[in-house]
């Protein structure tokens, strides 16, 4: 089923990915849970050290995730095996050793230690994101050096490049190079945002959203055999779109640290062309997946593909685009709102792409055929509900903190602050539950898929639905309308976030309005999107009927023996 | 907008053109950025601060070390599991945090500041070693101490002395900086009014203005009284002075030693001798607690209680130790 060997080192990254992917949805409970009971494993195991910890797998593993992805699609770029597998298999292990290394040296933050040596803090680094210690950072950096190393020495040469190819290896070797400004410590505090931003929003803007419209677009030709010119095009224009806007769109992030307050100029006006390339992409899945109406092969595979560019649509693009206005900004800033954004853009986004290429790479490299396909819906439904509850809860609960923090300026959060946000506190803990049973489906089935015995006709489940209704095939129109409706709720969002300026919210105290243009928002946005998806979904499952009936195969015969 | 089958999509030439577009945005970025940071937009830096000779460079290598930032924002960035402490120096100011800093796991009280008022680099450091004026100079400690709880939701953490002083110059130079008018300025009336708002339709939750009102009473009265049990006076004297947010009554160890079976053990000295802790040993810990540190603990990390309480108040903080017996 691979046409290279070397495809098949990809298997071991997304093996990896799968367990740490488990491992930080589990940090990611136990953050929940102390959200809503503070007392809880306080002392023993302190709620920046399970956030650290928390945020570097969630890195990692969408890294492991990307690896994969770019060693499975790499020889088929290249059309030849990739060099120097020795040097995959080393980088492998040397992720390995850096995640275990970096897991323990995080736990060093309850005592204090950060291993200060040579103005470097060695062990742990203790800044959102990076916390990552300097002699990891540094292994870090040689892996990434590794890996550009390896997908430049296997592409052909340059001249013969398509943009895929671009798209990649531009990806690999700014994903090294943006790295290097994380590796210094600044002794002033807004010099040093300004710098962690650059690490931080270069990489997921600038470098994370190029491989990532370059392996969609890939996995998209493998799926259902787009031509790959038509998808370099798609390519070219997001690449462009994302480095046009994200590039000064950064300045979202200078407008309070002590940078000047021209910087919310350039931020508000830039950052809220961020979504563009984001609603290009997406428009562009519509038609690669509807240019033929080829029944799904791979069901989760388009699922996950289909999931991540819908939620950075929805996540990275509107609820960005909601606070990224240095009026909206000012009251979002620093709250629960901004981790609604950031759950759904980054697990969304890249979380998702990694899974969908799992499913696609894991039954081609052990060879299946055909595989049961039902798990990898289920975890997928499960995993999607999941993250839209925690991006939910966070939103709401944000809101009211908002209120409670900024409007009325209460900042004790045991007395004040956390019993008004009580219900949302228990919503974290209680969808990702949800989220971390969909996390063990998805794990259990890519770890043994193929061990189990292929339920073939009954792994299809949905082929008895006929394509009307619901499922019948979606037109741009229809696609078109959905978006509106996204971008109807996510300006709802924003002009909740904005009514926090009226004095009617600021001076008098009434916080009904952006209560109430939140819940709209809200509520309406993830609807939307719950539905839209659904819908989506079920058009292409549709095809999988039709192309049954057009093969006059009888219902009754696919049913096991 | 896709290519189709058999339609020429060269991108070359709009790559290039694209390309320079990215290029002269990209200079934009870099002369915006530098203009960030001249010298000239009077932005402080943190070699301007200094909190007991350390200065708030020294500060922030603490504040990465704990990694606060996995629980509070600084400048608006990190988690929203504590509240943002960027302006925590201006609210509370050095005495109050000098006091929480030590034992975060319990609000410090009235009696704790004005311990903290008593030394004299923090007393210079906040202009002032009278409450009252503290008070009318950081606001949020009042706020802090009135409707404090015995508990806070932050766990205990071996911070140090010197730590402890460094990250008050950190905060310090935090305080300071000009963030363009971030956090938005609170204009929905007095705290009283804006408790109102929070908590309308439930009761509000200043456990401490029931708890903290009999405490704050007697912290003038002291001196005079002589209540008829030594001990009873001890435990009000502990209260008042939040003794407990270091010291359990059992043996665990919050910050400092538990008290419960203290009394007459023996204690293993940091300098490796052992004494009795006796009725003088227990008073000379208290009023001068580095003269001898007890196996284990830091230096400096309880402050100095001497002319604070006078000879009758430590007789009975000793007769409080004595009645507290080890748990079984």
């Amino acid at each position: 089923m691979i046409q290279y060997q070397t495809q098949r080192l990809s298997l071991r990254f997304f093996m990896l990915m799968l367990v740490l992917f488990l491992v930080q949805v589990g940090f990611g409970l136990i953050l929940g849970v102390q959200q809503a009971d503070p007392t809880f494993l306080a002392g023993m195991l302190n709620f920046n050290v399970v956030r650290a910890e928390h945020l570097n797998l969630g890195l990692l593993w969408i890294l492991a995730g990307f690896i994969g992805a770019i060693f499975f699609v790499g020889p088929l770029l290249s059309r030849r095996e990739l060099v120097a597998p020795w040097l995959i298999k080393f980088l492998f292990w040397a992720f390995l050793v850096t995640v275990i290394w970096n897991v323990l040296t995080q736990g060093l933050a309850m005592r204090g230690i950060a291993g200060w040596w040579e103005g470097q803090p060695w062990l742990q680094e203790g800044l959102e994101y990076l916390e990552a210690g300097r002699a990891a950072d540094i292994v870090i950096l040689i892996g990434f050096a590794i890996l550009a190393y390896v997908v430049l020495r296997s592409f052909p040469p340059v001249r013969e490049w398509n943009e895929i190819h671009w798209g990649l290896g531009i990806g690999v070797v700014a994903l090294t190079a943006i790295w290097v400004f994380g590796l210094f410590y600044i002794p002033r505090l807004d010099m040093q945002e300004y710098f962690r931003w650059f690490v931080v929003h270069y990489w997921v803007e600038g470098v994370w959203e190029v491989i990532h419209i370059s392996l969609v677009g890939f996995l998209l030709v493998l799926l259902f055999k787009v031509d790959v010119k038509s998808v370099g095009y798609a390519v070219f224009w997001g690449v462009t779109l994302v480095w046009l806007s994200g590039l000064i769109g950064n300045a979202h992030h200078y407008f309070w640290i002590g940078t000047p307050s021209f910087w919310q100029f350039w931020g508000s006006l830039f950052s809220a062309l961020e979504p563009l390339p984001l609603v290009f992409c997406f428009w562009h899945v519509y038609l690669d997946a509807h240019q033929n109406r080829r029944p799904l092969e791979n069901a989760p595979a388009f699922y996950f593909i289909l999931g991540s560019v819908v939620l950075e649509q929805v996540g990275a693009g509107i609820l960005g685009f909601s606070m990224t206005f240095a009026l909206t900004n000012v009251w979002s800033h620093g709250t629960w709102v901004t981790p609604g954004h950031a759950h759904l853009a980054l697990f969304g986004t890249f979380g998702m792409l990694g899974l969908g290429a799992a499913y696609y790479a894991v039954p081609a490299v052990r060879g299946l055929k055909e595989f049961d396909q039902r798990l990898g819906r289920l975890g997928f439904w499960l995993v999607f509900a999941g993250i839209l509850g925690i991006a939910f809860a966070f939103s709401i609960g944000g809101t009211v903190q908002i209120y409670a923090y900024r409007t009325l300026g209460l900042d004790w959060f045991g007395g004040d602050v956390f019993p008004l946000m009580s219900s949302w506190k228990l919503l974290v803990p209680l969808s990702g539950l949800v989220f971390l049973f969909g996390a063990g489906v998805i794990a259990f089935d890519l770890f043994t898929l193929g061990q189990r015995v292929p339920v073939s006709a009954a792994g299809r489940l949905p082929a008895l639905r006929r394509a009307t209704g619901w499922a019948r095939p979606l037109s741009g129109f229809e696609v078109g309308i959905w978006l509106a409706g996204t971008w109807l709720f996510g300006g709802i969002v924003t002009l909740g976030l904005l009514s926090f300026n009226l004095p009617r919210v600021r001076v008098d105290g009434d916080p009904s309005l952006p209560y109430l243009l939140a819940w709209v928002g809200y509520t309406g946005l993830l609807l939307v999107t719950l539905l839209f998806v659904w819908r989506f979904l079920a058009s292409m499952e549709g095809r999988v009927a039709e192309a049954e009936v057009a093969a006059q195969i009888p219902i009754a015969s696919t049913t096991p023996a | 907008m896709s290519c189709r089958d058999g339609e020429r999509c060269d991108e070359g030439r709009k790559r290039l053109r694209a390309l320079l577009v990215l290029g002269v945005m990209l200079v934009a970025f870099i002369v915006l950025s530098a203009f960030s940071f001249l010298g000239s937009r009077g932005q402080v830096t943190p070699n301007q601060f200094k909190f007991a000779n350390f200065p708030a460079d020294d500060g922030k290598h603490v504040f990465q070390s704990y990694n606060c930032m996995g629980c509070h924002t600084m400048v608006g960035n990190g988690a929203y599991f504590g509240p943002d402490l960027t302006e925590e120096y201006r609210k509370a100011g050095p005495a109050w945090l000098a006091a929480f800093l030590p034992s975060a796991g319990g609000w410090p009280t009235e009696a704790a500041l004005k311990v903290q008022l008593a030394n004299a680099v923090i007393a210079a450091d906040a202009g002032t070693a009278s409450l009252d004026e503290y008070y009318a100079k950081f606001p949020g400690a009042r706020e802090r101490v009135t409707r404090r709880t015995g508990a806070t939701l932050m766990p205990n953490l071996p911070l140090t002395h010197e730590e402890v002083e460094k990250l008050i110059a950190y905060l310090k130079y935090t305080s300071a900086i000009d963030t363009e008018g971030w956090p938005p300025k609170v204009e929905s009336g007095s705290l009283e009014h804006r408790l109102e708002l929070a908590h309308r339709p439930t009761q509000l939750p200043v456990m401490a203005t029931a708890a903290a009102a009999p405490v704050a009473a007697p912290a003038t009265a002291t001196a005079s009284e002589t209540p008829a049990d030594p001990a009873a006076h001890g435990q009000a004297l502990a209260t008042q002075f939040g003794c407990n947010a270091c010291h359990s009554t059992g043996t665990q160890r919050l910050v400092g030693p538990g008290w419960g079976g203290l009394y007459g053990s023996q204690v293993k000295l940091a300098d490796g001798s052992t004494v009795t802790a006796d009725d003088a040993y227990l008073a000379e810990s208290i009023l001068h607690p580095d003269a001898k540190v007890v196996a284990g603990f830091p230096k400096g990390t309880m402050p100095n209680y001497s002319g604070q309480l006078t000879d009758a108040d430590v007789t009975a903080l000793v007769a409080y130790l004595r009645s507290l017996e080890k748990p079984q």
